[in-house]
Order: structure tokens, then sequence, then C-alpha cells
């Protein structure tokens, strides 16, 4: 692909980002002059670019979006909710048409169809038709040629002009002055000029004489450039964008090409007013710094002995060079302020202009207007970069990588003892391993740190989403966002995205009621959806609430004993808090009734699901009449799991540290029975204990005669006991979740690839300790 | 770097600017017109140079880490080094009052960025260039 | 690399960027007569083109790159075609 265009494509992203933010912004708040002209530049910048591509449907389009900002920020024409909604149309036409183009190179067939119905709406607001302006600096054709455009060589102008008489069509003509010093700054003019599209002519401007072979200096840029170009004014301010003081463009017909202007006359800048500029602003400066001021001057208010003298040391050069050479005493501040202020005033009479005043801004004679205020944003270097997803991920899968490695070394450590019977080698290896532990945990934090976004990624659809369904919906709605700043892993941040979506289309479309309802109830007929993010612990704790009807836990209930979720014991005794919670259950409604009962119901089990999947958990909170509050608890990194090992029958498992209380090896006495579960008595605590290996179906019977080894855990605040043969070491894994075959085996939470090679399957202790309880 | 040696009287000069592509512009410029050229990457470094050997002329750029500009140019008129030579601030910024800073600092001229290559060598040669006289130091 | 410069006769190849100019600059100031085949060349950095100009080396293979034969080559060596390298020419008046 053309880089040009593959910048254009990077560029155009995040312009249309700036342009919807900131309708959404500006609809909330029309007077926002700010805004309106952050939105217009970005559309003129979009409009700009894209006249650089054969993509006429696209200027146009854009062209008409601008003309329409124009018009609002002048102004001239308020900023409605469908001007909005046909602004919004229109960036979202040309979103999809950029993903179309960066692909397939094109815009989609029919594009000019898509755009010809929104630019008339676009336009019905401001009065019709396109004022036909091309863009940039040119402002038309003009009168005359510069006289540069003469070094393109008497018989290219003329043959040019002949051609743009018969065609009566124009072209643009460059001159570009590259400074002398552009080469420091990395720029390579003759990059650009490759740059230009559709170059007709091209004139090397050179020195009249070059310096000696010896005085010649490689890194000073002596040349200059006259183009004549088909591309159109807007393409060249693109190309040459980011130097854009160094060129002059102008468009010229035939005409203008046969009557060049005048030469200007060059304002009498020789060598020596040059000279005598300097010394006037040297004098300058020395008179201001002898003048007294009130200010904050240096302690002892006044220039030093040292100051004046060099004060006096400057002044006299320059007086010298002035040709009128002066004694200054620097002990004599008064009489050298005498002096120069002399000096000056008879430079002044004498020679006419006086040159720049003192602050001697300087500026290249003849050159037009130099770097305007917002210059060089391909320059100032970013100090932000943009890093592509798969990069951060393979980082990750090396650190993953790199911590297995490590952890090898504690094997090798054991086996150095065991195996070889030395000792000193392998404490020598655990000590390297603490130095590398030390080092891979810093590594993957600083990569897990790479990967944290802020929620604000995943909040960021949300205002636009909201504005539309309520509209669609007829509802009013107020979105507000809390602790966007929040971090947390940007696997969490994406896989957030769907939940998140479910949950606030769901309190729009049932849990908030319609304006009239909601006033009738004493309401305040505009509802509001709150997202927000805070941070607890090692989890992020995310909430999507509303004031809005709220859950009736007592249908609830009433359903969930109709779908044959609960039984008769339940549905009298469950209490409301738990029954809200029931919507999650797989099966409680289907398809078909969506809106009436609870409001709930369709995808929650789905949320529940993924969520858990992630290692987290989701809740919900409701209040009748008052709304309801789902609250997501997520790990801020899946990145990594810190994981005990155990093994029976030589397979080894992983149980997630967090949720482990403590290992105990128990005697077969200590092991009874309460009605067909085994238990254990723990600090007079009655602990169920479920046997991993007859769980998984693994043929394995602990010893009768040795201890037996438990894993006191706590799940879902419950303690319950692992029997397991043997305990191991508690190890940090990168966990790839279950594929294939196992993936619906709810057992395990995944898998990871220990220091020795070996496959540890993690168990998710929910379903294993369930499904252990059923077995009893 | 340290400079190009010019003819045996050659003005000596400092520049200070703590970039490095601009330090080696203006060297060159000024190697190239006969001055021998030292450089300092900061305030700090510019003071401890002047101190081991007198200067005639320092540009001194304004926006500097660790030691500012107009630090520099004051510790260089101050105690620590007490040069009278002439000390042109170049700077980024024209707004009001910045030239009165400089001056107050004790610079002798303050230019702006980018600065015109002749103009320098202008200014340089006229404020430090082959002496008519005796130099001061 | 880009830059195969000999006794009086040289090769630029690939893109000659701004970090082999001090190599060429001093390369021609020491090689009067200075032949040079620009035929695998694609790129020119500025301030190599400009050190071609001022010191003016014979071109001995024109650039097979569309646009340095066509724009700059015409600049680099006004009359005409080069002479394919190997060619029995005269050297250059120096200036």
């Amino acid at each position: 692909m053309n880089p040009l265009l593959a910048q254009f494509l990077a560029e155009a992203g995040d312009l249309l980002d700036q342009v919807g933010d900131g309708l959404l912004r500006l609809e909330l708040d029309p007077g926002d002059a700010a805004r309106v002209n952050e939105v217009f530049r970005a559309a003129h910048t979009l409009k700009g670019s894209s006249g650089l591509f054969e993509f006429p449907e696209l200027t146009s389009l854009t062209h008409a979006a601008e003309d329409l900002l124009d018009a609002v920020r002048a102004g001239r024409v308020p900023l409605d909710s469908a001007m909005t909604d046909d602004l919004l149309a229109t960036f979202d036409l040309i979103r999809g048409w950029l993903a179309h183009v960066t692909v397939e190179e094109r815009l989609p067939g029919g594009a000019d169809a898509d755009a010809a119905a929104l630019i008339e709406r676009l336009r019905a607001p401001i009065g019709g038709q396109a004022a036909d302006m091309p863009a940039g600096r040119t402002a038309g054709v003009a009168r005359h040629a510069p006289d540069w455009v003469a070094h393109l060589g008497a018989r290219v102008v003329a043959e040019l002009a002949d051609w743009l008489d018969t065609t009566s069509a124009t072209m643009r003509f460059v001159r570009y002055l590259p400074d002398e010093g552009c080469f420091f700054r990395g720029e390579d003019p003759l990059l650009f000029v490759r740059q230009v599209p559709a170059l007709e002519h091209l004139a090397v401007l050179r020195p009249d004489a070059w310096p000696a072979p010896d005085d010649y200096d490689e890194y000073a840029c002596l040349l200059g450039f006259v183009l004549a170009t088909r591309a159109a004014a807007g393409e060249l301010e693109y190309v040459f964008r980011y130097i854009a003081e160094q060129v002059e463009i102008v468009e010229l017909d035939a005409a203008a090409l046969r009557s060049p202007a005048a030469a200007p006359v060059p304002a009498g800048t020789g060598p020596a007013s040059h000279a005598d500029a300097d010394a006037l602003a040297v004098l300058e400066a020395a008179l201001r710094t002898l003048e007294p001021h009130d200010e904050d001057g240096p302690p002892g208010g006044g220039p030093s002995a040292t100051h004046l003298g060099s004060v006096a040391h400057a002044a006299a050069a320059a007086a010298r060079a002035l040709g009128a050479p002066v004694e200054l005493d620097p002990a004599d501040a008064a009489g050298m302020r005498a002096s120069i202020r002399s000096l000056l005033e008879r430079a002044r009479t004498a020679g006419g202009e006086p040159g720049p005043a003192a602050t001697a801004a300087d500026r290249r004679t003849g050159e037009p207007d130099r770097r305007a205020a917002d210059a060089d944003p391909g320059q100032v270097g970013s100090r932000v970069l943009k890093i592509d997803q798969a990069k951060v991920d393979r980082l990750m899968e090396l650190v993953g990588e790199l911590n297995v490695a490590k952890n090898g070394l504690t094997f090798l450590a054991e086996a150095a003892e065991e195996e070889y019977g030395s000792r000193a080698l392998s404490r020598r290896i655990k000590d390297q391993y603490a130095g590398l532990h030390r080092i891979a945990e810093e590594l993957q934090s600083a990569v897990m740190d790479v990967r944290m976004l802020p929620l604000s990624v995943s909040f960021s659809r949300f205002p636009r989403l909201v504005r539309d369904l309520s509209r669609r919906l007829g509802k009013r709605i107020k979105l507000v966002t809390e602790g966007e700043d929040t971090m947390a892993d940007k696997d969490v941040i994406e896989a957030l995205a769907d939940p998140l979506v479910h949950l606030v289309r769901n309190s729009l479309d049932h849990g908030i009621e319609p304006p009239e309802e909601r006033t009738a109830a004493g309401k305040p007929a505009q509802a509001s959806i709150t997202l927000s993010a805070v941070a607890d612990g090692d989890a992020v704790i995310v909430e999507v609430a509303d004031d809005g009807r709220g859950i009736d836990p007592a249908r609830v209930r009433q359903r969930a004993y109709e779908r044959g979720l609960i039984d008769e014991e339940e549905l009298e005794t469950l209490g409301d808090a738990d029954a809200v919670n029931l919507i999650f259950q797989p099966g409680f409604s289907t398809a078909e009734q969506v809106s009436d009962l609870s409001g709930r119901g369709v995808g929650m089990d789905a949320v529940r699901a993924s969520v858990e999947r992630l290692g987290g958990a989701v809740t919900m909170r409701s209040e009748p009449d008052a709304g309801t509050v789902t609250r997501l608890r997520l790990p801020l990194s899946m990145a990594v799991t810190q994981v005990m090992v155990v093994s029976v029958a030589g397979q080894r498992f992983g149980v997630p540290v967090d949720l482990v209380v403590e290992t105990v090896r128990v005697p077969r006495a200590g092991l009874a029975q309460v009605q067909h579960q085994d238990v254990v008595v723990l600090r007079d605590e009655v602990v169920p204990v479920v046997d991993l290996a007859g769980t998984l179906g693994m043929p394995w019977q602990p010893d009768p005669a040795a201890d037996h080894a438990v894993l006191v855990v706590n799940v879902s605040d419950s303690k319950a006991g692992l029997l397991v043969e043997h305990f191991h070491r508690e190890v940090d894994v990168i966990l790839k979740p279950m594929e294939g075959l196992l993936r619906d085996a709810g057992q395990f939470v995944g898998t990871a690839l220990l220091g020795d090679g070996l496959v540890l399957l993690v168990l998710n202790l929910k379903e294993v300790l369930s499904l252990g309880a059923r077995a009893a | 770097m340290t400079g190009v040696t010019g003819p045996s009287d050659a003005g000596c000069v400092l520049v200070v600017d703590d970039a490095a592509t601009v330090r080696m512009y203006h060297s060159r410029l000024l190697a190239g017109a006969g001055f021998h050229v030292e450089q300092a990457a900061n305030g700090l470094e510019a003071v401890e140079s002047a101190l081991v050997r007198p200067f005639d002329l320092y540009i001194v750029d304004v926006n500097m880490p660790k030691m500012d500009g107009y630090a520099c140019v004051r510790a260089l008129r101050g105690e620590t080094v007490t040069t009278t030579a002439p000390i042109v601030m170049i700077s980024t910024e024209d707004r009001p009052g910045d030239a009165e800073r400089a001056y107050r600092a004790g610079a002798n001229l303050y230019l702006v960025k980018p600065v015109d290559a002749e103009r320098l060598v202008r200014v340089a040669t006229m404020l430090a260039g082959p002496p008519a006289g005796a130099r001061e130091r | 690399m880009a830059l195969e410069l000999r006794e009086d006769t040289g090769t630029l190849s690939g893109a000659v960027t701004v970090e082999e100019v001090e190599e060429l600059v001093a390369w021609l100031r020491r090689t009067p007569g200075a032949r040079l085949s620009l035929h695998n060349c694609n790129h020119l950095h500025t301030a190599a083109f400009q050190a071609l100009l001022a010191f003016a080396p014979k071109v001995t293979a024109a650039p097979v790159d569309g646009f340095l034969a066509v724009r700059l080559l015409p600049v680099l060596d006004p009359p005409n075609a080069a002479v394919p390298e190997g060619g029995h020419h005269d050297d250059r008046d120096a200036g």
C-alpha cells in the first residue's frame, strides 16, 4: 500500500474518534465554541487529506460536513439533534469506507449513492450547493506568475501555458526553499519532492557559485526546487504539511503563466545593513540593561560590575561595527547610557530604517510567516507510542516462557542435591534463581503495566450507544461514568466489552421506564445509568446501575419455581437478595419472554459465564421502583496466576493460591462421615472433604495407613477440603484457557506449562467441589 | 566534540545547548568562520568549562535541563566565573519580557530560534572576532 | 554498501543517506576527474545530490530508478545520456 495512504488511514482513525466524541459533547453543550472549533478542524483536516487520493466521494462528503460545521462555528446555524444525527451518520459512513479502503484500497461501490443522500441533508440547513472553493493557501488563481516560475525554463513555461490554454485548466506551481540547516532536523527535501503526485516538471535551484571544495559544507542545504504539478493544492499542502513555511504554492492558468509579475524590489537589505541591524540590536540590549528597573532586578539593584563590564565590551564592539567607535567606562553606568543613547539616535536618523526592534526576532528576509504557533506536529516527537496489540501479547508470552524457564531452576536445584548429591551446587543454583526471579518479576510487572489500559477504553462506546438507543426507544437517559481512569489488564478490558453492552442494553430496554411512567411514579423524567469502576486490591469492580423499575424478587422466585430451578421449599425460604441472583441461572428466561416479568434474563447467564471464565464474579442488587445495580468483580490482571500445585497418581493439578487456606495432614482416624459426606474437624470447624481422584474419576485410593493430605480451600465463602496425594510448591503460571474437547469440562479453568515440561491442569474449584458434593 | 582550530588568534566560543544537533550546527557554523569552538550540553558543564579556560563569547540556549539558560548566564557573570565576555542567548520563545529577562541575567543579545546562519556568524564576528584592540577577559 | 569508492571511480547503490555524505564528499574532494556509476542507485539524499552538483563528477551509468533518471539526472549531466561504464571518454574540466 502506498505509504502515504497508510499514514492517512492511521491519522484518519484518530480524527474520526475526535469528531465523534466532539459531536456527542456538543449535543449536550451546543454553546461550547472551543469544541465546535475542534470538530471543525478535524473535519477540515480529513477533507484536506482526502484530496490527496482518488476518493472524490470522500472529499465531497467531508466538504459538505465541513461546510455545515463551519456554519455552526460561525453562528449562522444552530446545531440541533437532527444535524448531529446527520453528522454522526456521515462520519460513521466515512469510517466504514476507510475500513474498506484499508483492505481494498478503494472506496466501496455505491459510495456516491450513499453519500448523495447524506450530502443533501447536510447541506439543507445551509442552503444547498457547495461553494466550490479549492482549499489551501492559493485562494483561487493568481493573476500573475511569481518570478520564480521562470526557473522552469522559458520553453517549459511556454509549453505549459499552451497546454493550459487548450484545456482551459490550471496547474499548481510550488517553490520549495529548504532551510540551510534542514538536514539537521532530519529533513530530506528530495524525499518530499518525490512524494509530490502528478509532477510535471522539476527545476533545481542552485547557488550562483558553489563554494570552493575546501569550504564546501556538506551539511548545508544550498538547493531549492521549483515544481509544476497537476496535484491539487490540498494534496500539496498535505505533502508539505510539516515544512509549510519553506514552501510556496500557487495556482496558475495560461494567462498567469504568460504574464509574470514584475520582480519585487528587494528591500535594500545588503550585507551592510544586516550588520548594522545586529550592532543596533546589541546597543538596544545594552541600553535596556542599563535602564533602571523597578521590578525584581538582581540584588543590589542594578547590574553587577562584571555585567557592566560585559555591556561596555559588547557595546564598544557594536559601535566599532557601526564605524563610530566610542569609549565606554564600565564604572560609569550613567555615562554609558548616555553614550549609547546618542549612538542609537545618530544611527537611526542617519541610516533610516533601524532594523528590527531590540528583541531581535530573527527572520529570513523575504520569507512569509514562519512557523505557525502549532507547528511541527511531526517534529515534536510524541512521547506516546502506539503499539500493535500483537506485540504486547508476544511480550507477555515471552515473559511467561521466561517464568517457566526460571522456575525450572528450582527443579534443577533439587536434582543437584538429590540426584548428584551436591548441596553446594544446589545452593548456588538457588541463589541464581533468586536473582533471576527478582528480575523476572519486575519484567513481568513492567509488561503487565504495558498491558494495562484504563476502563475508559471499555466505557467509551457507551455515550453513543446510550444516545442512539434512548432516542430509538423514546426514553430520556443520562449516562454517567465514574472511575474510568481505573486501570486493568487489556484482556480484562476486552472481555468486559460484551457483558457490559449486555447489561447496559438490558437496563435501557427493560430497566428504565418511559418518561411518562417515571413522572407518574414521582421520579424525574430523565433516567440515569451509571457505569463505574474502582480498584479493590487485586481486583477491579465494575458496576452498571440504573434508577429504573428494579426487579421484583417475588416474581423472580415464582418464575424460577415454574421453570424448575428451585423447589417449593426454596420458593418459601429464599431471601430477596438471593432471589434476584437467580436471574443468572441458565434457563431462567427464554428468548420469547423478553420484557414483561423481571425484564432481564436473556443473556444474563452468558454474562455470568463469561465473567466467571475470567476468574471473576457477578452479582445483582435491586430495589423495586428504585433501580438495579449489577456488580462485576474481575481480577485486575489475568495474565499470571499463582497456583499451588498438588498431585494425585502422578498427575499434577493447580489451585489458585488465593483460594488456599492451608495444607493439613490428617490421620485416617481424623476423617469422619456426616450424612455420607467425608468431613474433617479443624479447630472446631467441620469441613467437608472431597476426594479429588474420585471426583475426577481417577483410579487412586489413599493409603489407609498413612496420613491423608487435605488441601483446605475457601470457595464462595465456605471452607472445604480437597483430598490429594501430594502437596507441591507454589508456582507462577501463565494460564492458557482450555481448548478442544476439554473446553466444556467445567472442572478446569485452564492449563499451564511447568518448569520441568509437564502440564498442569488448573482446577475450577467451585465446579470440582460441587461435583464432589453431588457424588457423595 | 571539541572545536576545529582556526587561525591562531581565533576567538574562543562556547556553545551551550542541550540539543546535540543544534550544538553541532552552531559549532560548525562558527568553526567554519574561524572560531575555536567548544560545546557544553547544559549550564553546569558550561560553568565548568568556563572555569577551565576563559572564552571570548558564549552562545547560550534558554531551555536546558538542570540549569536553565538564565541561571547559566547569571553564574557566568556571577562570583563563580565573573566573565565580562559577551553572551548571546538563544531561545525558542519570543514573548514580551523574555529579552528583558535575558538582559537582566547578564546577556548582551537575545536571538530567537531558528537563528539565521549568517546572522550568527556576523554577530559572533562583531562581538568576538579578530580584535582591533586588546581582548578583555 | 551504498558507497563503493575506489581510486577514481565509484559506485552508488541503493539509498544514499545523509550518513554517507561525509565520506562521499571527502572522496570527491580528493578525486579530481571522479567517475561515478549511479546504475543501482534508487535514492540520493539531497545532501548527496547537492554534492554531486557541486563537484560535478562524471556520471558513467544512469540510474534505473525512475525519479532519479527522469528528474535528477538531467540536472547532474545536462547534455545527454551517460557514457556506459568502461567506455573511453575525456575527463571533464575541473570546476
